[in-house]
């Protein structure tokens, strides 16, 4: 299956709800979809275009909004599947049914940018440790590191 | 003059200070003859061709920390380095190298020696049990239970092998097995299927791989010496070194004829055959690779104490032969 | 049978951080969780704070065994940001560098699952053979490890024409010598016995965990990214992808051995093909606004990099994948109904990246909530000691 095959397919399949199709480089097609129709759409891709396989998840924050991508690798190309959301209703279905693979980036999402993403089966956070404390989104753009101060378990206070 | 002469048995020659050397020396060559054959140098820097290395290893084990568990049974921790080392030091007393006289029994050479060798070497398993059982970490005793449950697979292939050549010399006393052996070298021969028991078997009590279960680690020597450190800890290896020239020296006695030729014809022997022993037990632990628990019992029962009965019909056989 | 450990008297609990979770009834597994972060650098936010150039140094400090797969990854991004389209001799002295990097992870993984093993020959042999990579590579760059020879644009250093004799030189020797570890591997009893079997994972659950590399390999998934995404020089090289049907530790270790042996060919064929011109072009300090995704197969896997920029010289977003994430679901699902005395080798079969140091691992009996915490290496002592499961692993067949 070519690009433009691809293209015309998705054009197809989902009409209105694909807002954006470019296709930038070889073998590199972008896809936007609106948060609503997001697990319609991977379900979609995996079923028709052979994408069971979810290389990443990646978070950006764009200042007002965040944009989530994600990454699915299909033998013929990579379909790259993005959404947007608002920074203040961070909220994303989660794809975990159809894409077993996709918890942990999931978990990683919800660690770095605060997204909440809805119907996670495992909401527990993956990269921050146990001491880490609530509120702090890393990833974000407003988000400084201040260096904490430094505690001794069981050292002087 | 006796008692310096005992005085001197047991500290200089064939007592502590020997053991000392020679155990250390012998733990050179196995690691030196391992090492070289995973093109590997071994040890090289301490002393002239690393030489010195065991020795080394000893002396910086001294001078580290020694620490006690609080749960442990402090009188069984700390007397059972002394007593492993003890129990193999007068195994050693038993090898005929040249302070016997053939047709004088003494204290280290008389009829039934060679049981109360075998007996002296099985000891140190049960030292070692017990030292991991009063260590009370759960690590060691599961280590210690692995100990025993080794000793159920090799003590009898190990106990048979070794007697078959005793029952075709007809005497329970090493200097006398090794005297027949030397009067009639071609019955070494049919004894090389025993010999290869007892090697293997060996290697199983010095717990050497193939079967180093109990402390399988060479990042951390875990199993029954978990909680030992410091001087324990020299005292454990030095045993082990020293079990291991017991055993070699038991098999060259047994199954190579001895060390004939006098003190210091018989002494040189006595290095070269051990020494070859060793190298056996090395290639061994080279080649292969780490068995399982229930392997190692499967393995004795079903290979080595079949072959080890074999080798006992094929001796008694031949004795009523020779008749 | 409940099972506890204790914690020991040295309290590794406050040295080491906890990494795997597991609960367990008597023996086996029943469940797994994966507890990750201790490692976490916070890279991808400090490489919004550095240039195009800083971040090749930054992210080849990402891992030490894998790290001109990221830097390559990165730099295959941002010159198509910067549509750049680098010189062919660049691009192959690049990739030439990335097959030798593959070679020497390849037998560092071999001479480690040896030593899980308790295959310590097999250990040494392997290692011994990685110095002979690792002086080609030092040769050719300077380094042993962190090569440093990627640029925007093309590669650092060049290869003269005896450096291209040694480099054919040592790919022979090794060649030789990896055959016949496929040999020992394929005959030695005791250590087929101990992989056979173990870690299991169906090529149904590889696929919908997403797992990559010779885990997925291991499992008849026959994805590569070199051969279905081919970047850069691949699509003229000739070289196939290596697989294996046992779905256990066993076809991760043939698998391993095939893309060695692949890896020799495309080594041969890079340094014989090595087209002269410039190895470098030049690029411009900022990249036109824009994002990218840029796929590598590193030894571990698919290393995947997305990268967006808005016309400055900082990037906006750097998103770093590597292999070994994607295949922790996959452990998981092998740890499941797996054996306590297991773990060990299963958790070295994926090849983790962030590893070699010691790992706590939290047993939770399912029955009474205890929990015990244990360490690898008593753990791999215990994986000594085998259940009945031994004689499947014993009689499993060689998946040739």
């Amino acid at each position: 299956m070519s690009d433009a095959d691809i293209i015309q397919g998705l054009q197809k399949d989902l009409g209105a709800k694909a807002l954006e199709l470019t296709n930038p480089d070889r073998r590199r097609i972008f896809l936007k979809v609106a948060p609503a129709d997001l697990v319609a759409a991977v379900t979609l891709l995996r079923d028709r275009y052979d994408c069971a396989h979810l290389a990443t998840i990646s978070g950006v924050d764009k200042g007002e909004t965040f944009e989530i991508l994600y990454h699915f690798a299909s033998r013929a190309a990579n379909i790259n599947v993005r959404t947007e959301v608002p920074k203040a209703a961070p909220r994303v279905a989660t794809i975990c049914p159809v894409i077993p693979g996709a918890i942990l980036y999931e978990r990683e999402l919800q660690d770095m940018f605060g997204l909440v993403v809805d119907g996670i089966p495992d909401a527990r956070p993956l990269v921050t440790p146990d001491d880490w404390p609530a509120g702090n989104f890393p990833l974000r753009k407003d988000w400084k590191y201040e260096r904490p101060e430094e505690k001794i378990p069981g050292g002087k206070p | 003059m006796a008692a310096l002469r005992t005085l001197l048995s047991i500290l200089v020659y064939p007592g502590i200070l020997f053991l000392f050397f020679y155990s250390t020396f012998c733990e050179w060559f196995d690691r030196k003859a391992y090492a070289r054959l995973q093109n590997r140098m071994g040890p090289t820097h301490t002393g002239r061709f690393g030489l010195l290395q065991p020795i080394a290893d000893f002396v910086k084990l001294l001078s580290k920390e020694d620490v006690v568990p609080d749960a442990a049974d402090r009188q069984m921790f700390n007397a059972l380095p002394v007593v492993g080392l003890a129990i193999v030091s007068t195994a050693a007393l038993l090898l005929p190298v040249w302070n016997f006289d053939l047709a004088v029994p003494s204290l280290t050479s008389f009829s039934g020696d060679i049981i109360v060798l075998l007996y002296l070497l099985s000891l140190p398993t049960l030292v070692m049990f017990l030292a991991a059982w009063s260590s009370t970490n759960l690590f060691s005793t599961v280590g210690g239970a692995r100990v025993l449950t080794m000793l159920f697979g090799y003590e009898v292939p190990l106990f048979l092998s070794v007697l078959s050549p005793a029952i075709l010399a007809n005497s329970w006393r090493l200097a006398e097995i090794a005297a027949f052996y030397q009067r009639r070298p071609l019955l070494i021969l049919p004894n090389l299927l025993g010999f290869f028991v007892a090697v293997v078997a060996v290697q199983a009590k010095l717990e050497r791989t193939p079967f180093d279960i109990p402390h399988a680690e060479t990042e951390i020597v875990g199993g029954t010496f978990t909680e030992y450190s410091g001087k324990k800890l020299a005292l454990f290896r030095l045993m082990l070194d020293v079990e291991l020239v017991v055993s070699s020296g038991l098999l060259a006695t047994v199954f190579l004829a001895g060390f004939p030729g006098g003190a210091l014809l018989g002494f040189l022997q006595f290095v070269v055959k051990t020494l070859f022993v060793i190298f056996l037990l090395a290639l061994l632990r080279a080649l292969t690779s780490r068995i399982r628990i229930d392997q190692v019992v499967t393995f004795a029962w079903r290979v080595l104490a079949p072959l080890a009965v074999l080798q006992l019909l094929v001796v008694i056989l031949l004795k009523g032969f020779l008749k | 049978m409940k099972f506890q450990i204790p914690i020991g008297p040295q309290h590794p609990a406050l040295k080491e951080p906890i990494s795997l979770r597991m609960t367990v009834e008597g023996e086996v597994i029943r469940d797994a969780d994966i507890r990750l972060g201790y490692n976490h650098r916070g890279l991808e936010k400090l490489a919004e704070e550095k240039s195009f150039l800083q971040d090749i140094y930054l992210t080849e400090r990402i891992c030490g065994i894998c790290s001109h797969s990221h830097a390559t990854c990165f730099v295959q991004g941002v010159e198509k940001l910067m549509e750049l389209a680098p010189p062919k001799r660049g691009m192959y002295i690049r990739y030439l560098v990335s097959e030798l990097e593959r070679v020497h992870s390849h037998l560092l993984w071999l001479g480690v699952a040896g030593h899980e093993a308790g295959f310590d020959s097999f250990f040494m042999y392997t290692w011994r053979d990685r110095e002979i990579v690792m002086d080609l590579l030092e040769m050719i760059s300077g380094n042993r490890v962190h090569y440093a020879i990627n640029t925007i644009g093309g590669v650092r250093r060049d290869l003269d024409e005896g450096q291209k004799a040694k480099i054919l030189e040592g790919t022979a020797t090794l060649r030789a010598r990896s055959e016949y570890y496929f040999h020992i591997g394929a005959s030695e009893p005791s250590f087929v016995a101990r992989i056979a079997g173990v870690g299991r994972l169906t090529k149904e659950q590889a696929e919908t965990l997403c797992a990559v590399g010779p885990t997925a390999r291991a499992s008849g998934i026959t994805r590569d990214v070199r051969k279905e995404d081919p970047y850069a020089v691949y699509d003229e090289m000739d070289f196939e992808v290596g697989t294996a049907d046992s779905c256990d530790v066993l076809g991760r270790v043939v698998v391993r051995v095939k893309e060695l042996l692949e890896s020799y060919k495309i080594i041969e064929q890079i340094v014989r093909k090595l087209p002269e011109g410039p190895i470098v072009v030049k690029a411009p300090r900022k990249a036109k606004p824009g994002e990218v995704v840029s796929r590598y197969e590193a030894p571990r896997g698919e290393n995947i990099h997305y990268i967006k920029s808005n016309g400055s010289e900082k990037p906006e977003r750097l998103k770093v994948r590597a292999p070994t994430l994607a295949n922790y679901p996959a452990t998981v699902e092998m740890l499941r109904n797996g054996f306590i005395a297991d773990i060990p080798l299963i958790f070295a079969a994926i090849d983790p990246c962030i590893c070699c140091a010691e790992r706590a691992v939290t047993l939770v009996d399912v029955r009474s909530g205890e929990e015990a915490i244990v360490r690898l290496s008593d753990l791999r002592r215990r994986a000594a000691e085998r259940g009945p499961n031994a004689v499947l692993k014993r009689n499993a067949p060689w998946p040739l």
